[in-house]
């Protein structure tokens, strides 16, 4: 079950049955997500978006863009030793997901994906047409 | 001008949704005002297990102690903006100092502790002090 305060989605994914799939569910087990923290900077060139994720490695991230929205989902996996019993827990979620919509000014095919230490970095240029552009004033 | 206007409009932002969630506002809080970082605990016959949820730090700059059975990790998380030009749509990351002390079972060896920073979680083990160890008893007949 996705807890509900982890919801990042729009009005009818969270009608929906309350699961989101990730991969590990796709391969028949369900998990729980939260919502990462976001870091939104805008810049002339386009916007970038720091993501959170702890405990995500290249292999459990999966990015898509579907028309103008982006979704990341990832998997947490830590390296648990046998026999471990847990005593405190502030992440209970096996997984994070979140969804943005992109503006149109942005160019969603060309986006730059990182991920160091835990934190995504998503560089999504502005389209050309969209970029500032200074005009010449020619002298009469 | 158009495109005055348009300025000001955010290039990603979450959906309308995202403002008119459901949620009673006490766990949106709750979630916002999070402790930082988060923390995982476990235990095994054999030692402790500390997993701490600090996503892009070096390794270098985690000062880990542990004094007796208590634990302390504190740090520095520079927020990682670019550059002044930005505008910043959306802040939710956390930034700055911060200091977690956690107090582990009494039974632990504090020489025989390993920490691991991998994938933005500092993994922190400890082992159990050999006479706590789970031992066991032969029933003579």
């Amino acid at each position: 079950m996705t807890e509900k305060t982890d919801t990042a989605v729009s009005k009818v994914e969270t009608q929906a049955p309350a699961t989101q799939a990730t991969a590990a569910e796709e391969a028949g087990k369900q998990v729980r997500v939260m919502r990462p923290a976001a870091d939104i900077h805008e810049t002339k060139e386009g916007a970038t978006i720091l993501i959170d994720l702890p405990g995500v490695s290249h292999d459990t991230l999966d990015i898509d863009v579907d028309k103008n929205v982006l979704t990341v989902k990832g998997d947490i996996t830590l390296d648990t030793p046998d026999n471990l019993t847990p005593t405190y827990m502030d992440v209970h979620a096996g997984g994070y997901h979140r969804q943005f919509t992109l503006s149109a000014e942005l160019d969603s095919s060309q986006i730059d994906a990182q991920l160091k230490d835990g934190v995504l970095k998503l560089a999504i240029p502005r389209s050309e047409k969209h970029k500032p552009r200074k005009i010449e004033v020619k002298a009469a | 001008m158009i495109s005055d206007m348009l300025r000001f409009a955010p290039l990603a932002l979450e959906g309308l949704d995202d403002l008119l969630t459901t949620e009673p506002a006490f766990t949106l809080m709750r979630n916002r005002l999070h402790t930082y970082p988060q923390i995982n605990m476990g235990v095994t016959d054999n030692s402790v297990e500390v997993y701490l949820f600090v996503p892009g730090m070096d390794a270098e700059s985690l000062d880990v102690s542990l004094e007796k059975n208590l634990l302390s990790v504190s740090a520095e998380r520079k927020d990682g903006v670019t550059n002044d030009d930005d505008t910043m749509s959306r802040r939710e990351r956390f930034s700055g100092r911060f200091k977690r002390v956690i107090t582990l079972p009494e039974d632990v060896d504090p020489d025989k502790t390993e920490a691991v920073y991998r994938h933005g979680v500092l993994h922190i083990s400890v082992a159990k002090r050999e006479e706590a160890l789970p031992r066991k008893i032969q029933v003579n007949v």
